[in-house]
């Protein structure tokens, strides 16, 4: 348990995926408009990267690892959480509607978020084993969801101030990343 | 109908073309993988036991046992990956080199290899895989950090961050005090483990 | 062959990958602690590209369009672990230094999105300069960041020391938030030149439709499935 938990928050905090691993920039920077879209996109972040954590994690452990073709994984990999995304999103329009009008158009988007096979490869370095993956999974992808609904937060009050032309866009989006990150150190401390 | 077959067909003979161009890039990479890590590590035992002339399988070295005799002394997140009894020329047996890996580091693993002589003086360490953080973690791989444990006989390590001053202290990196820590726990598990296995031969 | 040359200023200047048009930002971000690895990194991921490019084109009348994202994505990761298991034999410091960021390349943003959008729609020659100029433009920025954050951070500049040993340096442009940081000043650098030449009179911005490279062909792939 207590191995658990040193994962959870280790990965949520510590090691935040954006703030210090870089993965996921792209949504990060994208889709952090208004907190409202940065939550939804954070919340079926969440939902995909621990599925696809427990998808591949028996995968690897039930299928690379017996037929000893572990260099494949990589290709494996993306193609399950290209299909699983899939498969996500039709079954949430069928059986759960009001769960797909929330998270719906963010679907086909996460496929192509460094994040998701990230970390199902993360997980296969650190030899975690089922349990842990998923809890990996669910740790890094909370992490994702904070940062994003953060940054959200600060970019909806920087619309109102006066930024330097050439800072406009991108730029002052960086300079609150880089800051946050700095801020993210201090959870360090906690390990 | 006839489109989706074509589809599906299509797919299949990329994938079924791309896996075994794989398997075979694989097969040609293995030898040479396996060869070149079999090196790095070889060339870190020579570094860290340079009176060495070669590296035979040690007597009363059992890796079974090894994670036993951690554990007894409290080493729970280090393991013993090898150890080899280093001899000179005319096998007479000099000490012994080992790979110890912590599961401690800030960014995962660190293994890191040692060579202890048998009067139990550690000659020095060298890192083997270490993925901690650039410019901070990292400077553990550098011989200003190294350096430190060389040639000292001390049975455990501590670490201090208000400089050295006795021989068994080793100045912390600054801002990774996590780093230092897995790499002196590292050692003194690679040095718990050489004393009872050499004292196991005396007996 | 001024195609060929037109391609090659088209992916290193005018829609530079990583200045300008904002793709593949994890990489970039992430392994450009030191400017060789930046190098490193960026030609990596140029042999990706031009070899995905390549192929892709050849058997852009094979694939049918319905499976199209399915092809592509099956081609690139087939190189992209070829690559990693050539690194490995034979330069495996490189190897060691970019980590989980060479299987990573599968979904650089760059490298789909070329396929998608120039690949499959064009000739093997000017396809494959596509992908060498592509490939350049993304060495070309992540060697400038990794220049920047090694000068600042470490005193050096490919591993070459120029300060003294002891002398104090900027660590935290090695760290994370040196990164974003870097990154954030070269962008912005970037829009003055553009702002005061008074051509393209607009900001570099990563929004929604910014960052459509990677996005949009998740989507269209989809659609048509």
């Amino acid at each position: 348990m207590g191995k658990l938990l040193t994962i959870a928050i280790g990965s949520a905090f510590i090691n935040n995926v954006v703030l210090s691993q870089f993965l996921g920039i792209c949504p990060f920077l994208g889709v952090s408009k208004k907190v409202k879209t940065a939550a939804g996109m954070g919340s079926a972040v969440v939902f995909v990267i621990t599925l696809a954590s427990a998808v591949t994690s028996l995968i690897y452990r039930f299928l690379l690892v017996p037929l000893n073709i572990t260099y494949l994984q990589t290709i494996v990999f993306i193609l399950v959480i290209a299909a699983l995304v899939q498969f996500v999103e039709m079954f949430l329009k069928k059986k759960v509607v009001s769960l797909y009008n929330a998270l719906g158009v963010y679907l086909p988007l996460i496929t192509t978020n460094c994040a998701v096979l990230g970390v199902a490869l993360k997980n296969v370095q650190n030899s975690y084993g089922f349990v842990e993956s998923v809890v990996n999974g669910f740790a890094v992808s909370v992490g994702f969801l904070v940062s994003i609904v953060i940054m959200a937060g600060i970019r909806e009050k920087i619309e109102y101030n006066n930024v330097p032309k050439a800072f406009k866009g991108t730029p002052i989006v960086l300079v609150t990343a880089g800051l946050m990150a700095i801020a993210f150190f201090g959870f360090s401390g906690l390990k | 109908m006839k489109n989706a077959v074509k589809s599906v067909i299509t797919l299949t003979v990329i994938t079924v073309v791309a896996g075994l161009l794989l398997g075979y890039v694989y097969e040609i990479t293995k030898d040479p993988i396996a060869a070149k890590a079999q090196e790095t590590k070889f060339n870190a035992y020579r570094a860290v036991f340079p009176a060495a002339a070669d590296f035979k399988e040690a007597a009363g070295a059992d890796p079974s046992k090894a994670s036993e005799i951690l554990n007894a002394s409290g080493f729970t997140d280090e393991r013993i990956d090898e150890c080899l009894a280093a001899v000179d020329s005319s096998c007479t047996p000099l000490g012994y080199v080992l790979t110890v890996t912590t599961s401690k580091g800030y960014g995962g693993d660190i293994t890191v290899s040692m060579g202890v002589s048998s009067e139990g003086v550690l000659n020095g360490i060298e890192i083997l895989d270490i993925s901690e953080t650039a410019g901070l973690g990292m400077k553990a791989d550098t011989d200003q950090f190294k350096g430190q444990f060389k040639d000292k006989k001390v049975s455990q390590f501590n670490y201090t961050k208000s400089g050295a001053s006795a021989e068994y202290e080793i100045d912390a990196i600054s801002g990774a005090t996590i780093t230092t820590n897995a790499m002196v726990n590292a050692v003194n598990a690679g040095l718990v483990y050489t004393g009872s296995i050499s004292g196991g031969q005396n007996e | 062959m001024s195609k060929v040359i037109e391609r090659l200023y088209n992916g290193i200047i005018k829609e530079n990958p990583t200045l300008v048009l904002m793709l593949g930002m994890c990489p970039t971000l992430a392994v450009t602690t030191s400017a060789i690895n930046g190098v490193g990194m960026g030609l990596t991921t140029t042999v990706v590209l031009v070899m995905s490019n390549l192929l892709i084109s050849m058997l852009r009348k094979v694939i049918p369009d319905s499976v199209r994202i399915p092809a592509f994505i099956v081609i690139i990761a087939s190189f992209v672990t070829i690559v990693q298991l050539l690194l490995q034999a034979y330069i495996p410091s490189l190897y060691d230094a970019l980590g989980i960021y060479i299987p990573l390349i599968v979904v650089n943003c760059i490298i789909l999105g070329r396929a998608e959008a120039y690949a499959s729609k064009n000739k093997v020659i000017p396809s494959v300069f596509d992908g060498i100029g592509m490939g350049l433009g993304f060495t070309l920025g992540l060697t400038l960041i990794g220049i920047v954050r090694e000068v600042l951070g470490a005193g050096s500049v490919f591993g070459f020391k120029f300060i003294p040993e002891d002398f104090p340096t900027l660590t935290i442009f090695i760290l994370a938030p040196g990164a974003f940081f870097v990154l954030a000043v070269l962008t912005a650098a970037m829009n003055k030149i553009k702002l005061s030449s008074g051509k393209g009179g607009n900001a570099v911005e990563c929004d929604e439709s910014m960052c459509a490279g990677c996005t949009m062909t998740g989507c269209r792939g989809r659609s048509v499935k």
